[in-house]
This record gives C-alpha cells, sequence and structure tokens, in this order.
C-alpha cells in the first residue's frame, strides 16, 4: 500500500479458503487445509467462532460489536470510534489503565479498530491468559464505568489521532475530499474519525444511549482462534458471557442508500505538497456479492506487483508517476473503488489521468489473456496463505466472514469464487463500473505551482 | 462518643456498602505452557555464507531471506543513500534477466519480493507456493550474485528516490526523525538518512554503486535463511547447487566503534502550516552486543514500550497530550541511541516536552518499582512466544543473531537473563545514559504556536523546513553557524 495515502480505509486481505487448486502449467498441487469452525450461540443471543490452531501457544480474542461510522447520524460523526477508546477507559470492576496492564504483563498486545461497518477488539497472548482475557472482555461488554474527565481526556485523545492521520500529513484530506464528493446521502460520506466540530460537541450524556443500544451481546460476535481446547473454551465463553443481559431489541439500521451517480464530479485540491497526484474512485457493489469478486481480480490485473498494468505503463515505462495503484475499498454496502498517482515532478495529474483511461479501456474492450487471469488468481491463492499464517489473521478473517459477509463458512469456501471468474467477468464489470459518470475526481496540486484559476478549496460536503 | 448500638449500625451499612461495590477480578491464568522454540540448523559453505534452514510444514510456503551484512553504515561519506539504491536495484537486472522478465517471473507465480537496505544490513526476501523451490533460488541467488546495474534501470530508480525524497521532506514525522538522527548520531556511521539526500542521489552513479555491491555482497559477509514447508537437507542442497559457485572478491570494510550523542541541544525546525509538533528526544544507547543491553531493553520496556508505559500514561492516559508516545533503542553494530517520541497538538508543545523530560528524569532519579519490572519481564519473556510464531518471525529472530555475532542459543537463554535482573541493575543501567547533559531535542511544528515558551527551555537553534538540508552534519547548508532566529 501506499506510505502517502495513508489509508482512512484499506482494503481487507483477501479471506483464505479450502480448496484443490492447480497452478498454471504445473502439475503439483497446492492444497489449503480445511478451517473447522466451532459456532455457538448462547441465550442472550452473543455468537461465537472458535477454531483450533496449536502452530504456537498463543490464542487471538476479537469482539466484533456490529456498529461502525454507517451507524452514525449528521452532526454525531466519529462516535463509534470515540467510544472505541472509551472501552479501554475503565469499568465498576477495574480502573481506567488496567485493562491492557493484564494484557502486556503476559507478553501479549491488545488494541480495537473501528470501520465503516464494525468495531473490533483484540487480544493475542499466551494461549494460558484465555480466561482472563475472556473475562476482561465480557467485563467491558456490560460494566464499562465513565466519568466526565476521562471522556474529556480521550475525546482529545482522538482529536490528535485526528490530526495525526489527516491534518497534518502530506496528502492527509484528499480522501476524505474524495468521499465527501462520491457521496450524497450514504453515512459512507464521512470519515470514521468523524469532523473536528462533531468531536468538539461529542456528550458524555449520549455515551449510556449508544453502550446500551450497540455493546450487548446479541450485537457481538466473538472469535478466538489458537492453542485452545474446545470444550474448555466453550465451557468459558458460558462462565463469562452467559450471565449478560441481552438487548430488548436489536438496534434498527437508519441507513440510506445511495441514489447512482448520473455525472462525473470533480475537485481540485491545492495542498502544500512537493508532488501533484490525483485519485478517481468509481462506485461499485458491496462485498460478497458477485461482482466484487471479478473486481478484486481486475484490482490486481491493474497494479499487484511490477508487471502489473498501471504499474508498468505510469511508473516504469513512461515514467511519469512515483507510483500508481488501484484497490478497491470492499465493505458491507457499495463502496468505491480507487485508482490513484502521484505524479513525477514536471507531469500533471491530467496525464496521469489519460494513462489510466487508457489501460481501464483496455481492459473493456480486450478481454484479459488466461496467463494474466491466473497470474492475478495465483495472488491471491497466495494472500490466502499468508493470512494464514498467524492466528490473529486468521481471527480477523473469520470475524470479517461471520459479521460482515454473514457466513462464517466463507473462509472455506469464498476462494472458489475467485477462482470461478473468466476473462468475460473482467471485462463485464470493467465495462459497468468504469465509466466516467460513475466517477469522482480528485486532483492535488501542489500550492506552490497552482495558479488560481488551476485550483480552488473543496467545498463542504456534497449535499 | 458512639453507641454501641449506633456503632454496629455503622458497621452494617459499612458491610452493605462493600457488599454491593464488590469488585469482581479477573481470573488465574491457566498454568503456562512451556515455550520450545525451533532449532534451527545451521552449514557454512566453503566460501563462506552461513546458511539457516528452519522447517515450518503446517502451510505451503517458502520464504528465503538473503541478508549481506552491510547497510546504511557502510554507504559512502559523501553519498548517503547508496546501499538503499543498491539494494533497491537487485529486482531491476542481471547479467542474463531484464527486469520485466524477473517481475513476470515472479508474479506469474504469486510470488513476493523484497528488497531492501536498513542499518547494518541489506536484504532481499522472496516467498513463494511450495512447488516453486527450484525458481526461487534459481532467482534470488541470480538477483544476489549478477546484478548488472543497467544505465536505464539505476535511471530511474534514481528518479523514483528522488521524487520520494522529495515528498517525504513535508512529512514532519519524517523530518523529525532524520533530524534527530544527524544530531544524535553525530560523528558514527549512524548518522545520515538512509534513504539518502536528493544531493546524494543525484551524485551517484552506476560505478558507485557497483563498487558498494563488489565490497559488500560477498558470500563471507552474507547470511541465507531458508524457512517454510521444506525439507532442511533439501534447503542445504538447493543452497550449495544455487550459491556455491558465489566468490569472495575483498575483506569488506567494517565501521569502527564510534560513540553517539553529543552534548545537549535543542533544535526547531519551523514548518508554519503544521497543526501538531512532532518531538523527538535523544539519549545515549548501547550498541546491540553491550552487556548492558538486556537490563536497558527492560528500562525502556518500562520508559515507553508496547500500550501503557510511563510516557504513554503520562502524556496520552493522564492529559489527552497527543495519540501515542513511546520509546525504543536504536541499537547498532557500533553505536546506540535510546530515543523517545511523541507529538502533539501545536499550543501544548512545550508541556508535552516538559512532561517527557520528565518522565526521563524520573527514570534517572528514582529507582523502579517491583511491580513494573515484573510486568516487564513478563512482557518481554511472554512475548518470545509471538515473535516465533511465523515462518518469517523465527527468520528474522534468527538472522538478528547472525548479523551482530550472538550466540545461536540467546533466544533460548533471554527468559532466564530476563528474569535474573534486578531493579538495581535495571536502574543503574538506565541512569548511565539519561544524564539530562546528554539529550538532544527535536521538535517539528509551526514555531509561531509555542516559541516563546520554547526559550523557557535553554538556547534554541531554529531552523526553517526549507532550509534544513540532511547532507549536512549541522543541518543547515553552510559550515558556519545556524542563525538564532529566522
Amino acid at each position: 500500500m501506499s506510505r502517502i495515502f495513508s489509508p482512512a480505509r484499506t482494503a481487507r486481505t483477501v479471506v483464505f479458503a479450502a480448496a484443490l487448486f492447480l497452478l498454471s502449467g504445473i502439475c503439483e498441487a497446492v492444497t489449503l487445509p480445511q478451517t473447522t469452525i466451532r459456532a455457538l450461540t448462547l441465550p442472550n443471543g452473543l455468537q461465537a467462532c472458535l477454531v483450533e490452531d496449536h502452530q504456537a501457544p498463543v490464542v487471538n480474542v476479537q469482539v466484533w460489536y456490529h456498529v461502525g461510522s454507517k451507524n452514525e447520524v449528521p452532526g454525531r460523526t466519529g462516535f463509534a470510534h470515540l467510544f472505541e477508546h472509551l472501552m479501554f477507559d475503565g469499568t465498576t470492576n477495574i480502573g481506567a489503565e488496567q485493562f491492557s496492564d493484564y494484557v502486556i504483563r503476559s507478553g501479549g498486545i491488545d488494541n480495537a479498530y473501528t470501520t465503516e461497518d464494525s468495531t473490533v477488539f483484540w487480544e493475542t497472548t499466551p494461549s494460558s491468559q484465555l480466561p482472563v482475557v475472556l473475562w476482561l472482555e465480557a467485563d467491558r461488554m456490560r460494566n464499562l464505568d465513565i466519568t466526565e474527565a476521562v471522556f474529556d481526556n480521550e475525546r482529545q485523545v482522538v482529536e490528535e489521532e485526528r490530526r495525526l492521520r489527516f491534518d497534518n500529513p502530506p496528502y492527509g484530506t484528499v480522501v476524505e475530499s474524495l468521499y465527501q464528493h462520491a457521496y450524497t446521502v450514504h453515512p459512507y460520506q464521512h470519515m470514521t474519525i468523524g469532523s473536528m466540530h462533531d468531536l468538539d460537541n461529542a456528550k458524555l450524556e449520549d455515551i449510556r444511549e449508544f453502550y446500551d443500544t450497540y455493546y450487548v451481546p446479541n450485537n457481538a460476535t466473538l472469535v478466538i482462534v489458537g492453542d485452545l481446547d474446545p470444550q474448555e473454551a466453550e465451557s468459558m465463553i458460558g462462565k463469562y458471557f452467559g450471565h449478560l443481559e441481552r438487548a430488548a431489541r436489536l438496534p434498527i439500521n437508519h441507513v440510506q442508500q445511495e441514489p447512482p451517480q448520473t455525472a462525473k464530479r470533480v475537485v481540485k485540491l491545492a495542498l502544500n505538497v512537493a508532488l501533484p497526484a490525483f485519485v478517481e474512485g468509481y462506485h461499485m457493489p458491496a462485498d460478497g456479492t458477485p461482482d466484487a469478486y471479478p473486481l478484486r481480480l481486475a484490482s490486481n490485473i491493474l497494479s499487484e506487483g511490477e508487471s502489473s498494468r498501471i504499474y508498468r505503463r505510469l511508473v516504469y515505462d513512461k515514467q511519469i508517476a512515483l507510483e500508481a495503484q488501484s484497490t478497491g475499498n470492499f465493505t458491507e454496502d457499495p463502496n468505491l473503488f480507487f485508482v490513484f498517482a502521484v505524479m513525477n515532478q514536471g507531469h500533471t495529474p491530467a496525464e496521469g489521468e489519460a494513462e489510466v483511461e487508457a489501460e481501464l479501456t483496455r481492459l473493456k474492450t480486450q478481454t484479459v489473456g488466461d496467463d494474466e487471469l491466473q497470474k492475478a488468481k495465483n495472488q491471491i491463492l497466495r494472500d490466502f496463505i499468508l493470512s494464514r499464517q498467524t492466528v490473529q489473521t486468521r481471527g480477523d478473517e473469520l470475524g470479517y466472514a461471520a459479521v460482515i459477509l454473514k457466513d462464517a463458512n466463507l473462509v472455506n469456501t469464498e476462494l472458489a469464487r475467485f477462482l470461478a471468474a473468466t476473462p468475460a467477468d473482467i471485462q463485464r464489470v470493467a465495462q459497468k463500473y468504469f465509466v466516467a459518470e460513475n466517477m469522482t475526481l480528485v486532483e492535488v496540486y501542489t500550492k506552490s505551482a497552482a495558479g488560481d484559476k488551476q485550483a480552488s478549496e473543496p467545498k463542504a460536503g456534497g449535499r | 462518643m458512639r453507641s454501641p448500638k449506633k456503632f454496629v449500625f455503622c458497621l452494617a451499612a459499612t458491610l452493605i456498602a462493600v457488599f454491593s461495590l464488590a469488585h469482581d477480578f479477573p481470573p488465574e491464568a491457566l498454568p503456562p505452557k512451556p515455550l520450545v522454540l525451533p532449532a534451527p540448523a545451521l552449514r557454512v559453505l566453503p566460501n563462506g555464507l552461513k546458511v539457516v534452514a528452519i522447517e515450518r510444514h503446517s502451510l505451503p510456503l517458502m520464504t528465503m531471506r538473503l541478508v549481506v551484512k552491510s547497510g546504511a553504515e557502510s554507504d559512502p561519506a559523501m553519498l548517503p543513500g547508496t546501499a538503499q539504491l543498491v539494494s533497491a536495484l537487485l529486482t531491476e537486472g542481471t547479467s542474463t534477466r531484464s527486469a520485466s522478465q524477473i517481475s513476470q517471473a515472479i508474479d506469474s507465480i504469486g510470488g513476493l519480493v523484497d528488497a531492501g537496505a536498513d542499518w547494518d544490513q541489506s536484504y532481499i526476501s522472496l516467498s513463494v507456493l511450495n512447488d516453486h523451490e527450484e525458481l526461487a533460488f534459481d532467482l534470488l541467488s541470480d538477483m544476489v550474485m549478477h546484478s548488472s546495474f543497467v544505465p536505464a534501470e539505476v535511471e530511474r530508480k534514481r528518479q523514483q528516490t528522488l521524487s520520494g525524497l522529495e515528498v517525504v521532506r513535508d512529512d514532519p514525522d519524517y523530518v523529525a526523525d532524520a533530524a534527530l538522527r544527524r544530531l544524535a548520531f553525530l560523528g558514527t556511521a549512524y548518522s545520515h538518512p538512509e534513504d539518502g539526500t536528493i544531493a546524494s542521489v543525484r551524485r551517484m552513479t552506476s560505478e558507485d554503486l557497483r563498487a558498494f555491491y563488489n565490497n559488500y555482497y560477498q558470500p563471507s559477509n552474507a547470511v541465507l535463511a531458508i524457512v517454510g514447508d521444506i525439507k532442511t537437507s533439501e534447503a542445504f542442497e538447493r543452497a550449495e547447487k544455487r550459491f556455491g559457485a558465489w566468490t569472495n572478491r575483498t575483506t569488506p570494510l567494517v565501521p569502527a566503534p564510534s560513540p553517539a550523542v553529543g552534548p545537549h541541544r535543542i533544535l526547531a525546525i519551523d514548518k508554519p502550516d503544521a497543526v501538531q509538533t512532532e518531538i523527538r528526544i535523544g539519549n545515549l544507547g548501547v550498541p546491540r552486543n553491550s552487556p548492558d543491553y538486556l537490563a536497558l531493553r527492560v528500562a525502556d520496556q518500562i520508559l515507553g514500550g508496547p500500550s501503557e508505559n510511563r510516557l504513554f500514561k503520562a502524556l496520552r492516559s493522564h492529559q489527552g497530550l497527543t495519540y501515542e508516545a513511546s520509546s525504543e533503542l536504536l541499537s547498532y553494530q557500533t553505536a546506540g541511541v535510546w530515543l523517545a517520541k511523541t507529538f502533539t497538538r501545536t499550543p501544548e508543545t512545550v508541556k508535552s516536552v516538559h512532561l517527557a523530560l520528565e518522565q526521563i528524569k524520573r527514570m534517572h532519579d528514582h529507582p523502579i518499582s517491583a511491580e513494573e519490572l515484573a510486568t516487564a519481564q513478563g512482557y518481554l519473556i511472554g512475548h518470545l512466544a509471538l515473535d516465533f510464531e511465523t515462518s518469517e518471525g523465527v527468520a528474522s529472530q534468527t538472522l538478528e543473531l547472525l548479523v551482530y555475532n550472538l550466540p545461536l542459543d540467546y533466544w533460548n537463554r533471554f527468559p532466564e537473563n530476563i528474569r535474573a535482573l534486578t531493579a538495581e541493575e535495571v536502574w543503574n543501567a538506565a541512569r548511565q545514559r539519561l544524564a539530562p547533559e546528554n539529550n538532544i531535542i527535536v521538535l517539528v511544528g509551526d514555531l509561531s504556536g509555542f516559541e516563546k515558551d520554547l526559550k523557557k527551555l535553554g538556547p534554541v537553534q531554529f531552523i526553517p523546513l526549507a532550509e534544513v538540508d540532511f547532507g549536512s552534519q549541522e543541518l543547515v547548508p553552510s559550515v558556519g553557524r545556524a542563525p538564532e532566529r529566522r
């Protein structure tokens, strides 16, 4: 991934699955072992997925709450992520700094992240710590205890995080600008971090309602992967989570779907950066839908590895860009397929856009060769295998499949969907989605080079 | 005075209160499982190349990593960035393969290649699915032994490097790291930016690159790790077949030991559009193979290790001044610096510097508590299981030992060695390095927002970002003194 467009969102790594797969031209089979998943649902609605993996004496625990920034309403942006921080700030049983201390002193690590669709808390520890970690997660699921002082402190921490990721680094606001304009009603329009204005106005009294709505067993999925005894682990889950009360009703999702875009949108930014750049965002369907698979393969064909088409054309052959990439931000609701480039000194965004356009046109008008498609599939198989290396990445994939794709067993079956894609599928999705009226373009000019005519400040919001 | 009756009532009330406020506590952990570290097999080829093989059969994957024991510290004085440019060109052509042929070959089989140069080492690694070992050994040995430095590829990488350097000049995080390094490691081989400067990268010729390659890319100066789904005997056989013909040309130069961190100074780099200030504080550290290294690792864990360390608690948990505060040991072959880092919103710059210095002073002035020691030891020992979880993890832990000439049973003995350290020993090791008259402070941010307060810390040197020259020892182009004022 680019170090320049640091991701507000990063495309998740490809999920793993079990399948028999023949590499092109080679008759030896590379086989992936089947992942055996034990799934259970407690009477209070908590779902759990367990996978035994004894490669190392470690275990990864994740609690997925099905709430993200797309559940936020205007004026309250950044709330899901702010709440993620508060979950480390103490309960009626343990003090504000103790959660991580319990994990750290065993040699483990812990953290959490918030996306558009979910909030995920995780710990990776020596496997002997499993009961401790499960107790800690169950405790903060229902016993959070936040004071005004702690809340205010955490809000300031989150504002520093916003400055760090968006406001201070070069190109930091480009992706935010793209989403502001690509979306008009769907909450993907705003960044998960939220706006500084809304963070300033967040109130402690909003906390209790948010907590009671979303941080309940019937809105949570527990994932455990690693060196565990399944019976023992199941009884621990019952012991620590079983008594937690379910919410009377599940949250109602108010998300408004985005209407189809009908005309190309262009935004020009003048920033304090050394090199011009551009990002194109094309609306595409949600993850797990049939078109998501050929789109991800298309992304590999365009820019995975130095022999890929966009890298080859813009970076290697023409040498007009420092870097150029495409990547789909696949999520629960329809999101964007990105193409971006940072231009070399003396080259304009327009030059780069023309070269990208040539590659997208080629994808639409000529079918991809079997070899080139096979190359993309081999890269995906490799990513499946790599994501199986640690209990943490296995936990990530399992939680994602269970919560976002709503079928934990996709960790075993999803690879087949990639392998089934044909050259005609690639051509079809390219023709369907890579069209001008479906695209939002953000051009970045350097402040010194930008004439007044060329660049203008972004208009706030898309509405 | 209270009547007995009243006393009973009070007692009952207290008991009820205690009962209703009763805290629940986390359960005991299960008995810890013994950690069995994989024993790497080592073979030294007749040409001096050390080959390490580690079998991991759980996934159909093999990773090879070749490390040359010379990196950016071996850059010629006037040519910072040489080691990095040389490593970047390994994948861009050999005497028999063009850059396109190499990338096509690797991408087609779903291979993953990575090459680069760090301090004390240059590396290239290649991961492939397990039915492509033959091609992997062929490609890796070809890239390492027969790099061609074709002029067109050199120019291409040069331009890319230059563009990258232009971009990072506006990145306050990069600027702060590079400036701290320049000043804290002054007089050592570790003081320049490892990716070079715009002037040095422009200046470099193909001959310079070839000279570096000839000097350091030699089997007696290299280590090859092979990990994954391949039998040890097969790994050694294939290594001998592909790397056996690699010959030594000269004896590589070894940099002389050099102490780091000069006298105390404060440098502020002005970036008027910044909304945060990057803060770096450099103290004396130790080389990687110093006898004090482990004691300092424990001290560093307490001061600024992962998660809720002292710096984190003081700056983030208690004051909400930052998102991140940490410390790390930059410990190399011949020099070391103990670095503390954080960042904060512009108006809180000086307060944050004060708080960080306070924690460093506390580490210097006061003994370490038994509880803090136990937590730090627990983390370092328990975390080994995570460090050795993947093939790459096993390879890099093992390669570290070979690069720094540490015994091969180092990690097996690590738990007992950490456990044996007393609070006194840890404190002593820390105290010797944290003398306030030695620290170096670098700030990158909008000076107008904190300049007045900053002067209370002592004499400050100011440099506008546009005038910073990472190629110069003093960070300003002229040999003379930097202006006190902008």
